[in-house]
């Protein structure tokens, strides 16, 4: 991720204050998720179901 | 009685009944060696010494009157700090919850006094159960007792610390990605997380909401059950409980391995993340000795570790930041460096990617389901290296993620770390159980017979 991506996606998420006093901590952080990303096998069947659930009648 | 600070839970109780111990020469010899050792140690953030010495008179007149609360009457324990305990603070070991007082005893606190538990203070955290070991916190990190210039793994730093330094015979943890099981591995005690749902979550300051579990630290497998038994069981006012009855948890403890088909995860640390030799080795050894008393041994595969490692991170960091984006966004600079880090990347994933990654999840649930009709246990490593040393922090960043625990905060199965033998320095190498869901009695009665083989829970840190 292009550090113009990680400063417009990290003022979107509210994080302006972060991003001028922990600029590194951002960077790192947006790597992270990208790399965490690029690791999943998305399922390739469009009916496979996320986890949990909903479960209607199951609630408090 | 000599060495009251190596006292079992259940030898504890069983003497405080029978009225062959006082539950304040008990609580008084445990607060001398705290007072001794913790200064080393770090594994309190708050010792409440007045109140549980007070409580042990209490339970000590209680026995001279002929009642007992319950199974641990009298048995002290000690308490993660993001759990509740009521009029003390909840600081997740972190400046942003400085001075936050819990209203009320989190159910699990509640449960253990109820069964007439008495609680010594809060222990050592990671912050916020996830940013650790940190020196730039009000408090600084536990220590390993096993060699304090060493890690005793996190979050639940404190109560495997405590429990290894025989502080107090039982803690509670939470565990997330592994919290219960990493400290568990690095001190050489038995920590399980159990099924999700089993153990009631709420009075327990959350880190993501579908991966959460309250677990059980202990030195011997019999004494994790008993806890279990007393904690596990539904609650209706926390929406992530089973409605699944407790089981016996300690019913099969005794009957050994014969005829049980356990199936060894080899891959997690022989290809996917090469474990260091004495653990390999180890790992090979509880095979072989588990194999001897009766047990077959089949070779299963999962799917890799790494990928297990981003559904778990990209589930954690989505409900995380959740949870934290307006701390994150108001007040950065009170979280630690290693907090704020592992906290942001939630910012950066989208809900797309979060929907994904519960839908690998649900695959994933499938696959260990899948060798769970093949096989009654699975056994895997836990750590794939020795704990690392605590100040060194590249070393701890290299180690930290070379695990084999978050597959199965991702399926939600019950595991169970405990102590695999000794590494020539001197310190705990570990392994993995897991089990079919609900099943924790079968996961106790495998860990119990590797525990009778081995004498684990024999093994004490040498330095004290």
């Amino acid at each position: 991720m292009d550090q113009a991506t990680i400063e417009l996606l990290a003022r979107r998420a509210g994080l302006d204050k972060a991003l001028a006093e922990f600029p590194d901590d951002v960077a790192a952080a947006a790597e992270q998720a990208s790399s965490a990303l690029a690791r999943i096998k998305v399922p390739t069947d469009p009916r496979a179901e996320p986890w949990p659930p909903m479960r209607a009648g199951s609630g408090l | 009685m000599s060495d009251l600070h190596w006292l079992t839970a259940a030898d504890a109780a069983r003497a405080i009944a029978a009225r062959e111990l006082s539950p304040v020469e008990l609580m008084t010899a445990l607060l001398e060696r705290i007072a001794r050792l913790d200064p080393k140690l770090h594994v309190f953030i708050r010792l409440d010494g007045e109140a549980a010495m007070d409580a042990a008179r209490a339970a000590e007149a209680e026995v001279t009157s002929g009642r007992l609360r319950g199974p641990l009457h009298g048995v002290p324990v000690g308490i993660k700090d993001i759990i509740d305990v009521a009029g003390l603070p909840t600081t997740c070991h972190s400046k942003i919850l400085a001075g936050n007082i819990a209203a009320a005893d989190a159910v699990c606190v509640s449960r253990l006094r109820g069964a007439g538990a008495i609680v010594m203070g809060k222990l050592s955290t990671h912050e916020f159960a996830i940013g650790g070991p940190s020196f730039d916190l009000p408090w600084p990190p536990a220590r390993n007792p096993w060699n304090t210039d060493h890690h005793p793994g996190g979050s639940s730093s404190g109560s495997g610390a405590g429990i290894a330094a025989g502080l107090f015979p039982l803690a509670l943890g939470s565990d997330t990605g592994g919290s219960v099981r990493n400290p568990a591995s690095a001190c050489g005690i038995v920590g399980l997380k159990p099924t999700y749902g089993l153990v009631s979550r709420r009075g327990v300051f959350p880190l993501s909401f579908t991966l959460d579990h309250v677990g059980t630290l202990t030195r011997t497998v019999a004494d994790n059950a008993l806890m279990l038994q007393i904690i596990a069981g539904h609650d209706p006012l926390d929406p992530g409980s089973a409605a699944t009855p407790a089981g016996h948890y300690a019913a099969g403890l005794e009957r050994g391995v014969r005829g049980l088909r356990i199936g060894f995860i080899r891959h997690f640390h022989e290809t996917d993340t090469p474990a260091d030799p004495e653990v390999t080795a180890g790992l090979e050894h509880v095979a072989r000795t588990l194999q001897a008393a009766g047990a077959e041994i089949r070779d299963i595969r999962l799917p890799a570790l790494g990928e297990f490692g981003a559904v778990n991170r990209i589930i954690l960091q989505s409900e995380a930041w959740a949870i934290h984006g307006p701390w994150l966004r108001e007040r950065p600079g009170d979280y630690g460096r290693l907090a704020r880090r592992r906290l942001l990347p939630g910012a950066f994933i989208g809900a797309g990617d979060y929907v994904q990654a519960g839908r690998r999840r649900l695959e994933m649930i499938a696959e260990v389901e899948e060798a769970l009709r093949e096989v009654d246990v699975l056994m895997c490593a836990s750590a794939m290296d020795p704990p690392s040393r605590i100040e060194d922090a590249a070393e701890t960043e290299r180690t930290y993620p070379r695990q084999a625990r978050t597959p199965f905060n991702v399926t939600g199965h019950p595991a169970l770390a405990m102590m695999a033998g000794v590494s020539r320095g001197g310190l705990p190498l570990s392994l993995q159980f897991v089990g079919r869901y609900f099943a924790e009695a079968t996961l106790f009665q495998v860990a119990r017979a590797w525990e009778h083989a081995a004498g684990t829970d024999e093994k004490h840190p040498p330095v004290l």
